[in-house]
């Protein structure tokens, strides 16, 4: 272990044993799968289960350990090895992250190195490194105001999709900051509990709009007086009708210009009054698309108004995701419940610090610059500094710094 | 609300099953004469699902239609064929959607609820060309959808809303059709313990009825040696990959190695076809390959994902004739490797 790694470790042990230390417990706590990633050899303890958030407690602060996961399916025997575990049932859960979102801050504080040629660049990696065509490129990224922002706006998209497409009335959903990049959504349902992998991934697919068929969502050439017309469905049908229409809508007021349309188009769509498009699709009055352009325009509708969710962790039915109310070992801040009716509001460099109080004495590496609570630092190159804890851990659980000794 | 003749159109509904409870009687009544118009529908029943995958329906003796229903699977558990199994599921459930799709919506709403537990809604709803007579709970809908290819069945090309799938009354018997055949297949699968005495004669003519018409079960064996030609596009793509240096991600790897392990190819040749990987490291390949066999780790055996997940994942590529009716990489290559070697039917590529 690195002597950022004590610190931290240290740190996380006096943080889980606070005398008033709670934990959340997940619905059917006791047959759940709990795992540990220590700090020591990046080894995962897992296959554990706990008979109450008390001795899952003790455990947490024996081990101190990096993260701390639970199983998002229920089990008979969750101690047992995986085909004997005895699967029953698994909330369903989802991700959003900004590894998913294109902000245009990643330009100026995630990095790139290449494993091979060293090559380092800014923003997100490339698929293969430009000087040696290696394709072993390394990320780092950081959490930044703009993107958890994103990130936010991203998970209030997809609850309004969960609510209005999904739902069936009594599913008990809660919404976690991960103390990362993103936010997790976890639906507790019986509805959903039983469905299998495969059932799952159709619900993925949903969520993302892939391969969405536009023509089986009620956009057809319909011929009418000798010349082919698109109809299409209309502006408050449910599902992906209404929302394809609502994403044609912005596509072409935000960008007609860039998709090819000539200044009489741009016209008619800047006199559209939208009172008039829950009685008739609105292009009609557009005249001259071609049927090329309009499939692009449809594409992109669909890309723009899909919940970008990551894929994996919502079909996978034996995910272990984080326990809310435990560090992350990314960033030293705490995952978090976070109520719907404030999620509006809710400020992660605010509301999950971990650590609001003392000072901390080290030396940066290099660091954008980056918000906790209401102070802003940075940023910082080849400095020995002294910092409120929470944002020194940031930095040390970030590598971008050592403890100066 | 079902009749005796309803009954005998459906007789895997709940109601179906009270009414042979009801009558009350026990095995040995079975070899008695008046029960053989029974013994002999239920053997037509396995005749007719055999010889051309369909299924009549005889309605000028509802009692043996009704009752030759739960014998037709008795015989076919005590002969345990899964190929017949599978044909007459199949047969059952196509004879029942022909029915259905006739049916009112209240007779459908009823069978669905009552018999399959279905959480359905009456909607009546007309969006553009289609009119919508039902609202199906999301979870109903994805347990049986997911059996069918069409591009209507997926999930992001019907309306969803709050958690109802709009569903027609065609699509509707559809579901149900899907439906009755999981079911049947599920209750053909139970063993009775001992064959019951009158019903030997009859499960030995039935026996007979399934080599006449599928033939000897053979298990078809893979070839001894992996044959390259017949791999899927994608595990050919993935292979190329490789050895162009590219990168393949996890999924791409976990499928290539997990097809090679169930065609049969040796630890060590999987590991080597994974050298060329820029980030190629023999001991955690090594480690990754027998994890996947079975020899590590959990010691699970682990078998080649579904095209629907390699689908998901960006790992199906260039999809071909035999891919359109298959659903794993390992059918593809059982299939082609059958043909390559002249041994089992091309009559669908030809």
């Amino acid at each position: 272990m690195s002597s950022a790694e004590h610190l931290i470790k240290q740190k996380f042990q006096q943080f889980y044993l606070e005398r008033n230390r709670t934990l959340f417990s997940p619905p059917a706590a006791s047959q759940r799968e709990y795992g540990f990633l220590l700090f020591k050899g990046k080894f995962m303890v897992r296959h554990r289960t706990f008979k109450n958030p008390e001795t899952l407690l003790t455990a947490i602060r024996d081990l101190s350990p990096a993260h701390v996961y639970f199983s998002t399916a229920y089990y008979q025997d969750p101690t047992a090895s995986m085909d004997q575990k005895g699967w029953l049932g698994a909330d369903l859960v989802f991700d959003i992250d900004a590894d998913h979102l294109d902000t245009p801050c990643k330009i100026m504080h995630d990095n790139w190195k290449c494993k091979a040629c060293s090559t380092v660049g800014k923003g997100s990696a490339p698929k293969t490194c430009p000087k040696c065509k290696n394709d072993r490129v390394e990320i780092e990224t950081w959490l930044c105001d703009r993107c958890l922002q994103e990130a936010k706006e991203e998970t209030i998209h997809l609850l309004e999709m969960i609510f209005s497409d999904l739902q069936m009335g009594d599913a008990n959903l809660s919404v976690y900051f991960s103390g990362h990049r993103g936010y997790h959504v976890h639906l507790h349902s019986e509805d959903f509990r039983m469905l299998r992998e495969e059932q799952r991934r159709e619900i993925v697919d949903y969520l993302l709009g892939e391969q969405l068929d536009p023509s089986l969502q009620g956009m057809e050439d319909v011929p009418e007086g000798g010349v082919l017309i698109l109809k299409g469905p209309q502006w408050g049908e449910p599902g992906w009708r209404g929302r394809m229409v609502r994403g044609i809508y912005e596509v072409l007021t935000k960008e007609g210009e860039n998709l090819g349309l000539n200044q009489a188009q741009l016209k008619v769509i800047n006199a559209w009054d939208k009172a008039n498009f829950f009685t008739k699709p609105f292009w009609s009055s557009l005249k001259g698309i071609n049927a090329g352009t309009w499939k692009n325009i449809v594409q992109r509708a669909v890309r723009e108004t899909a919940a970008k969710i990551d894929s994996v962790v919502t079909s996978d039915v034996h995910r272990l995701i984080r326990l809310p109310g435990t560090l992350n070992g990314h960033t030293g801040l705490l995952g978090v419940n976070v109520p719907l009716e404030r999620l509006d509001e809710f400020d992660p460099f605010i509301e999950s610090i971990a650590f609001p109080e003392g000072q901390v004495k080290i030396t940066v590496k290099d660091s954008p610059e980056f918000r906790i609570g209401s102070q802003n630092f940075g940023p910082f190159h080849d400095e020995k500094i002294e910092l409120p804890t929470a944002a020194a851990m940031l930095l040390l659980c970030k590598h971008k710094a050592e403890p100066t000794s | 609300m079902l009749t005796r003749a309803d009954l005998a159109k459906y007789p895997f509904v709940a109601e179906a099953t009270d009414y042979v409870r009801e009558l009350g009687f026990s095995i040995d009544e079975i070899a008695t004469p008046e029960f053989s118009p029974v013994l002999d529908r239920a053997e037509r029943r396995l005749e007719e699902a055999l010889s051309k995958s369909q299924i009549s329906v005889e309605v000028s003796n509802e009692s043996a239609e009704i009752l030759s229903f739960p014998v037709s699977n008795l015989i076919l558990g005590l002969i345990g064929d899964e190929r017949a199994r599978r044909r007459f599921a199949l047969a059952e459930a196509k004879r029942a959607y022909d029915l259905l799709r006739q049916e009112s919506p209240e007779k459908l709403e009823h069978i669905a609820t009552t018999t399959f537990g279905w959480r359905l809604e009456r909607l009546d709803i007309r969006l553009g060309l289609r009119l919508y007579d039902f609202g199906l709970n999301l979870a109903d809908f994805l347990r049986n959808s997911v059996h069918l290819r069409e591009p209507r069945w997926n999930l992001p090309n019907r309306v969803l809303n709050h958690g109802l799938v709009y569903v027609t009354r065609e699509e509707t018997a559809r579901l149900m059709e899907e439906e009755v055949r999981m079911r049947v297949l599920e209750r053909s699968s139970k063993v009775p313990a001992s064959v019951p005495q009158p019903l030997g004669s009859k499960v030995e003519r039935a026996r007979g009825l399934v080599i006449k018409w599928l033939g000897i079960p053979t298990q078809y064996e893979l070839p001894k040696v992996p044959m390259p030609d017949a791999m899927p596009p994608c595990i050919r793509h993935l292979i190329d990959n490789l050895n162009e240096g590219k990168n393949v991600q996890h999924m791409g790897r976990f499928a290539l190695a997990a097809f090679l392990l169930n065609i049969g190819a040796g630890d060590e040749e999987i590991v080597k076809m994974f050298k060329p990987a820029t980030d190629f490291s023999e001991r955690m390949t090594r480690y990754q390959v027998e994890h996947i066999g079975g020899k590590r780790g959990g010691r699970t055996k682990y078998t080649c994902p579904m095209c629907t997940t390699l689908k998901t994942h960006g790992v199906c590529f260039k999809p071909d004739k035999i891919c359109d009716t298959i659903r794993n990489p390992l059918s593809y290559y059982k299939r082609k490797s059958r043909i390559l070697s002249g041994k089992g039917p091309s009559r669908e590529f030809s």
